[in-house]
């Protein structure tokens, strides 16, 4: 992103606050507060499988809109269509179980954040699957996460 | 250890997404992230028949099936919003850190909208975590 010929100026507003990729992130940061929120108040009435069933049924309108966005152009990829709709059945199964940790009397704040902790088992895979190093950082983002976890459960 | 029901329900929840997210770095290498959004789409869908509730759909409250729906929309809205924020020349480690931030719009607004509080000790732990995720996410 950052141009090396100098044009400083030009490039400048797109760091920071003035960066379209900024407020983007901020939708999607507010989008998906709102999504646990909503999916605590509905589980307090709803079952699980049922809450599953409506979210989808929400979430289709946003496909449609992305393919007729695409012209209903698509990769022929089978091994990438393979890996996207599997992450729909996982996310499934994930948002089932979420919706069930909502529809007991669980505190709200501590389930949304526990589970906002699966970065934790996408780093682990990588490291085991991909043969991917883990930084320093990440050593130190999975201790939090372990201290975190032997907190709830305490 | 003991460990209560929704903790249970939310490990399974955290394996789950964080499988998504190995899978997610593989299909992006063969589908653009707009592609793997709609074929996400699609697995859900693929799922309905076993969640469909029949009749019993209309037993429940309007507010609480138009919180359902509407969560959906959000939740994939939020993801297209993220995909066009790494599009628009932010760098996936700060995008990915910065949007792993969503618990803290929940945090805010619970004690308003549900009039629950957290204890200190889950204060300790809400605090353990999300600077484990905003580490592990970049």
């Amino acid at each position: 992103m950052q141009s090396e010929s100098g044009s400083e100026e030009r490039v400048a507003p797109k760091q920071g606050w003035n960066a379209r990729w900024f407020w983007y992130s901020m939708v999607c940061v507010l989008c998906w507060g709102g999504w646990a929120l909503l999916s605590k108040i509905g589980s307090q009435e709803i079952p699980p499988d049922t809450m599953q069933f409506l979210f989808t049924v929400g979430t289709v309108p946003i496909g449609l809109a992305l393919l007729a966005a695409r012209r209903g152009e698509l990769e022929r990829s089978p091994r990438g269509i393979t890996y996207g709709v599997l992450n729909g059945i996982l996310s499934g199964i994930g948002g089932l179980t979420l919706f069930a940790a909502y529809h007991t009397n669980g505190n709200t704040a501590v389930i949304t954040v526990a589970t906002s902790l699966y970065p934790i088992v996408t780093v682990l895979l990588a490291v085991l699957i991909l043969r991917e190093r883990l930084g320093f950082r990440q050593v130190v983002g999975l201790l939090f996460a372990a201290v975190s976890i032997v907190i709830f459960s305490l | 250890m003991h460990f209560a029901p929704w903790f249970l329900y939310s490990v399974i929840t955290v394996v789950a997404w964080g499988i998504v997210g190995l899978l997610q770095k593989l299909s992006t290498n063969h589908l653009s992230a707009e592609s793997s959004l709609i074929w996400l789409v699609v697995g859900f869908v693929a799922m309905e028949p076993l969640f469909y509730p029949g009749k019993a759909l209309f037993h429940y409250s309007t507010w609480s099936m138009a919180a359902a729906l509407v969560s959906g929309v959000l939740n994939a809205l939020g993801a297209w919003a993220l995909f066009a924020a790494l599009k628009n020349g932010g760098k996936a480690s700060i995008v990915s850190p910065l949007t792993a931030l969503y618990p803290l719009v929940v945090i805010l607004l619970v004690p308003i909208v549900l009039h629950e509080s957290i204890t200190k000790v889950q204060l300790a732990g809400v605090s353990c975590a999300l600077v484990a995720v905003v580490l592990l996410s970049a």
